[in-house]
């Protein structure tokens, strides 16, 4: 009884060390995507403000090249809006219907988009994940799709009040299902955990095809509306299954310059998934 | 001792700054990060309280975790860590070494050395298999240990040579 007390204050350390080792692989285990806490990620509010300052200081670094880039999209919009005038005058000018074009029957959208600003992003290994400077407040909620000007950019993981956290494309939890625009064949978007460039479309039919350079588009998704950049086809790969076609792609949002985003809402997400549930029930 | 409390929460929050704010940014070649925040449990003095060390290391661990959205991960490889310590120590370091020695790139650069080796090598060994438990292959876990490992090394004998120094000529 003795030797046992004596023992256990002996490796009383190691006791310790074992116990905090198991809560740790209690946190790494437990951490599902799904219901992951709030508190111990960077959609905290402590750390999020901690990000926003380093992030304050990091823009300054971007300006140029941030400036560059919005002149560019300040460019093509100024561009289409040429185009659209053409377009309205045409129709006013020689048409007495021009009426059709102007009345007030503005549809609502199923999609709402709310802007948002990367705080901080980790993309140094394979678990990459970005921080948003919108939350809860502001109507973001689990589940909803990030853009960039790009591209499609990821999913909302979870919310605080004034923060989220988002798992980009560039993660291995990521899953998407895309197309060749103008196919009807879908696959599934994976992430091969090397190059933040890249991913790989796989699970196509043997038969088909393509051309480099072939725009992917999102096919069926909760998440995004349909027919969104996702990427380009870059080149063929080798298939894990002999059954089907994987192909290179190269992704549309440069992960290494993101700052802007834009989180889709759609209005009928709830409906839809309350439906489904029933179904599958 | 107050000082060495004063000293030590210093580092760690330096080290973890400068971790989470710019060495988790290098990503060098795709598979090099240096993890430098583990320099916190190499300098502490040789015969430091277990306790001591132990949950020091399990808190720098977590908050790195916090701030890198990994929870549980870099918490559990330090715990290893700073657990595994003082058999290392005992098996680099002669018994008539003094307690309050702190391992330092000036004094005695041998024994620095590998220690530094034996403890970034354990926790990056710990990090990078728990990091990849079922998503990828073993091929570039090890080039990321590696690399990592070598990086981290580098980045830890400089520091300690550059800075040690003022520690120990305060010290007289």
């Amino acid at each position: 009884m003795r030797n046992l007390i004596k023992f256990i204050i002996r490796s009383s350390h190691w006791i310790v060390a074992t116990l905090l080792v198991a809560f740790s692989f209690y946190l790494v285990f437990s951490h599902n995507s799904y219901q992951r806490s709030v508190y111990l990620t960077s959609a905290n509010h402590v750390i999020g403000t901690f990000y926003s300052i380093s992030d304050k200081v990091n823009s300054f670094f971007h300006l140029r090249k941030n400036n560059t880039l919005l002149l560019e999209h300040n460019a093509r919009l100024e561009t289409e809006v040429q185009v659209l005038k053409e377009t309205i005058n045409r129709f006013a000018s020689d048409s007495i219907n021009a009426a059709i074009f102007t009345n007030d029957s503005v549809t609502s959208s199923q999609f709402n988009f709310i802007p948002a600003e990367v705080v901080n992003v980790s993309f140094s290994g394979p678990n990459n994940f970005m921080t948003l400077n919108k939350g809860k407040l502001q109507g973001v909620k689990p589940d909803m799709g990030v853009i960039s000007q790009s591209g499609i950019a990821g999913v909302i993981l979870s919310v605080s009040d004034h923060f989220s956290v988002v798992i980009p494309i560039v993660n291995p939890k990521f899953r998407v299902s895309g197309k060749r625009k103008n196919s009807i064949n879908s696959g599934s978007i994976v992430w091969g955990g090397i190059d933040i460039n890249y991913a790989e479309l796989r699970e196509l039919p043997k038969h088909e095809t393509f051309l480099k350079g072939d725009t992917v588009v999102t096919s069926f998704s909760r998440i995004f509306p349909k027919d969104m950049i996702i990427g380009f086809i870059n080149k063929q790969v080798p298939s894990a299954d002999d059954k089907f076609n994987a192909f290179e792609i190269k992704l549309a949002t440069d992960f290494h310059s993101i700052r802007e985003v834009m989180v889709i809402e759609d209005m009928y997400y709830d409906e839809l998934n309350a439906l489904e549930t029933i179904v599958e029930e | 001792m107050k000082t060495g409390i004063i000293k030590d929460i210093i580092l760690f929050l330096l080290l973890i700054a400068l971790q989470v704010f710019l060495l988790d940014r290098i990503n060098i070649f795709g598979v090099a990060t240096p993890i430098l925040y583990i320099y916190f449990l190499i300098k502490m003095p040789l015969g430091s309280n277990r306790f001591y060390v132990i949950i020091s290391g399990f808190l720098l661990g977590l908050i790195i975790d916090i701030f890198m959205n990994t929870p549980g991960m870099n918490a559990a490889a330090t715990t290893v860590v700073a657990a595994f310590r003082e058999p290392i120590i005992k098996l680099i370091y002669t018994r008539d070494a003094y307690d309050e020695l702190t391992p330092s790139m000036n004094t005695d650069s041998k024994s620095f050395i590998r220690l530094s080796i034996s403890l970034v090598l354990l926790h990056q060994i710990l990090l990078f298999l728990i990091e990849s438990f079922t998503l990828f292959n073993i091929e570039l876990t090890l080039l990321r240990i590696v690399s990592s490992s070598i990086l981290t090394l580098l980045i830890i004998f400089a520091v300690d040579a550059l800075f040690g120094k003022k520690s120990v000529v305060s010290e007289f």
